[in-house]
């Protein structure tokens, strides 16, 4: 995606130079919005962003839920972010430019078998969707409070273990209808536990800073084995993540065992 | 607050301690003359045991790691004076002949003799010390100093990019000295007196030379100017002469104060991997501070910009 581009969004994003440096996108690319009905594949470019997002953990004192989330509960964090979609419309010239081909097109494959006028025969290739040129975003943002927690679990090898940060509930302020407010809210709940959080999991070694990769390379010269493991809940801590008094506290046991 | 605080118990300090303390290995091999006699030293040794005790007062005290050696070659070599007997002969009247007696030199090598007994066996060795942790910052844009006086200490190479790095910085070490017990003492006189006997022929020639010597012993102990035990000497010659104690002394503070840090941690960190043709996510690590109470080491850090 040329650069250019990237000052269409809804919110500006400041880039650390070694993104820009490697040649990373900012964004992932989706297909574009089809414009349904179109006689001819016809796209709209649009975006949606998370941004500006704050966390607040237990007590909660800097983000004020709304009641619909209650208080927060002990052990669990507050959210609190925008989330933003934006349109590309087109404009009225551009609608009317394009306009006198679409009639043609549309009355063309009306006198036609539809189903042979709009879709490409079996086996032929897609038809490229015409995406209309971008020239601004119409855009609107959403404040999101969610409520979440940490746990530890594997993910991939059975012997590997994680921080998760888990959405225990989400809540769009003050939309309306309600429908639609469930809509968006089921929609950026979505995205958030299947999209977004997963990636956020840090592997356990990352909780302790990597302050133990020298010792597990120097266990392994002596024939020992170093891992790290979640301390036991409620054995060792009464809570294990525990996130209580404004911090995210991990406890974590060092093993060593014999090669 | 600081951003982020690693808390590290007193159980877990003292594992990482001892996984790094069994790296350290001292060698070192030298000799010296002594005028009359060479002595000279082939050694190797390695830490043990112990104990690490974190203190309230921000120090932590190792206490009685085992000095274990894995060789201790001790070379000593004597060069006794030449020493002749015979030569001479006595005039006898005619018609008999004059009887010449065969003259007969011992001692002349240089040295003349040199036994080198390992004795690892009979020494044990303890180190303690008091010690304070240190941070400090490896940019690994700067050259190494040269010489690199760690290159033989070091564990790992040195890092390819920035870290914090957690010293144990010893204040005073305290090594036991060399103190060798009587059957060291007995088994080099022996070992001495059984090589300079072996040199002195027998006959009349041994007695001769007996008489001028006296005992083996006491020629061995005026060359090696002995005027008491000889293990005394010996540990004496270790611990004064050869410069160990302070040899193993500056190898164990270089080991922990400079060359191998306890705890490392990059910077920047990466706390996402670098996945899919992304790059990775890391974050500046700033101000990291390291302090010890009775119970715990606390790493303490902000994440800078």
């Amino acid at each position: 995606m040329p650069d250019i581009l990237y000052d269409l969004f809804c919110v500006p994003i400041e880039v650390a130079p070694e993104v820009r440096a490697a040649g990373n996108p900012l964004f992932t690319e989706q297909d574009p919005l089809p414009v349904f009905g179109a006689p001819t594949p016809i796209g709209l470019n649009w975006c949606f962003q998370i941004t500006d997002v704050r966390i607040d953990f237990h007590p909660g004192n800097t983000i004020g839920l709304p009641p619909e989330l209650g208080a927060l509960p002990e052990q669990r964090l507050a959210l609190r972010m925008k989330g933003c979609f934006g349109l590309d419309c087109p404009s009225e010239d551009l609608i009317r430019d394009l306009l006198s081909a679409v009639e043609v097109l549309a009355t063309a494959s009306g006198r036609q078998d539809p189903s042979h006028a709009v879709t490409p025969s079996r086996g032929a290739p897609p038809w490229t969707p015409v995406i209309l040129p971008t020239r601004k975003l119409t855009c609107f943002c959403l404040e999101l409070f969610a409520v979440a927690h940490f746990e530890w679990g594997a993910i991939g090898a059975p012997d590997s273990q994680w921080l998760k940060l888990r959405l225990d509930g989400l809540e769009v302020v003050d939309l309306e209808p309600a429908e639609m407010e469930d809509l968006v809210e089921c929609y950026t709940r979505t995205v958030l536990r299947l999209g977004l959080l997963p990636r956020l999991s840090q592997p356990i070694e990352s909780m302790v800073l990597n302050l133990t990769d020298l010792l597990r390379k120097q266990g392994l010269t002596i024939g020992q084995r170093v891992t790290l493991q979640p301390a036991p809940a409620p054995a060792a801590a009464p809570h294990n993540p525990a996130v209580e008094s404004d911090q995210l506290m991990a406890f974590i046991n060092l093993v060593v065992e014999e090669l | 607050m600081a951003h982020m605080t690693v808390a590290v118990s007193e159980g877990v300090f003292r594992r990482s301690f001892d996984l790094l303390q069994r790296n350290l290995v001292f060698e070192k091999a030298d000799s010296a003359s002594f005028g009359s006699f060479t002595a000279g030293y082939d050694v190797k040794a390695h830490l043990e045991g112990g104990s690490v005790d974190l203190r309230a007062d921000g120090t932590i005290r190792v206490k009685e790691l085992d000095l274990r050696w894995d060789r201790l070659r001790f070379t000593l070599g004597l060069n006794i004076p030449e020493l002749c007997v015979g030569g001479g002969c006595v005039d006898m009247p005619w018609p008999i002949p004059d009887i010449c007696l065969p003259r007969v030199c011992i001692f002349s090598g240089d040295p003349d003799i040199s036994i080198s007994p390992d004795l690892v066996a009979f020494v044990a060795q303890e180190v303690s010390f008091t010690a304070r942790l240190v941070v400090r910052y490896f940019d690994a844009a700067l050259p190494l100093p040269s010489p690199d006086l760690c290159a033989p200490l070091r564990v790992e190479p040195p890092p390819a990019h920035n870290q914090w790095h957690i010293h144990i910085d010893p204040e005073t070490i305290d090594v036991d000295l060399f103190d060798f017990p009587d059957i060291v003492g007995d088994l080099i006189e022996d070992a001495l007196t059984d090589a300079v006997k072996a040199l002195i022929p027998g006959g009349w020639v041994r007695d001769l030379i007996l008489a001028i010597i006296g005992s083996v012993a006491d020629l061995i102990r005026t060359i090696l100017d002995i005027p008491d035990e000889i293990e005394e000497w010996l540990s004496d010659l270790f611990n004064v002469s050869f410069g160990l104690l302070d040899s193993i002394g500056t190898v164990i503070l270089d080991f922990f104060s400079r060359c191998n840090p306890l705890y490392r941690m990059d910077d920047p960190l990466e706390i996402m991997p670098a996945s899919n043709g992304l790059i990775a996510v890391r974050i500046p690590v700033r101000n990291l501070s390291v302090s010890v109470n009775d119970a715990e080491m606390v790493v303490q850090a902000d994440v800078g910009a």
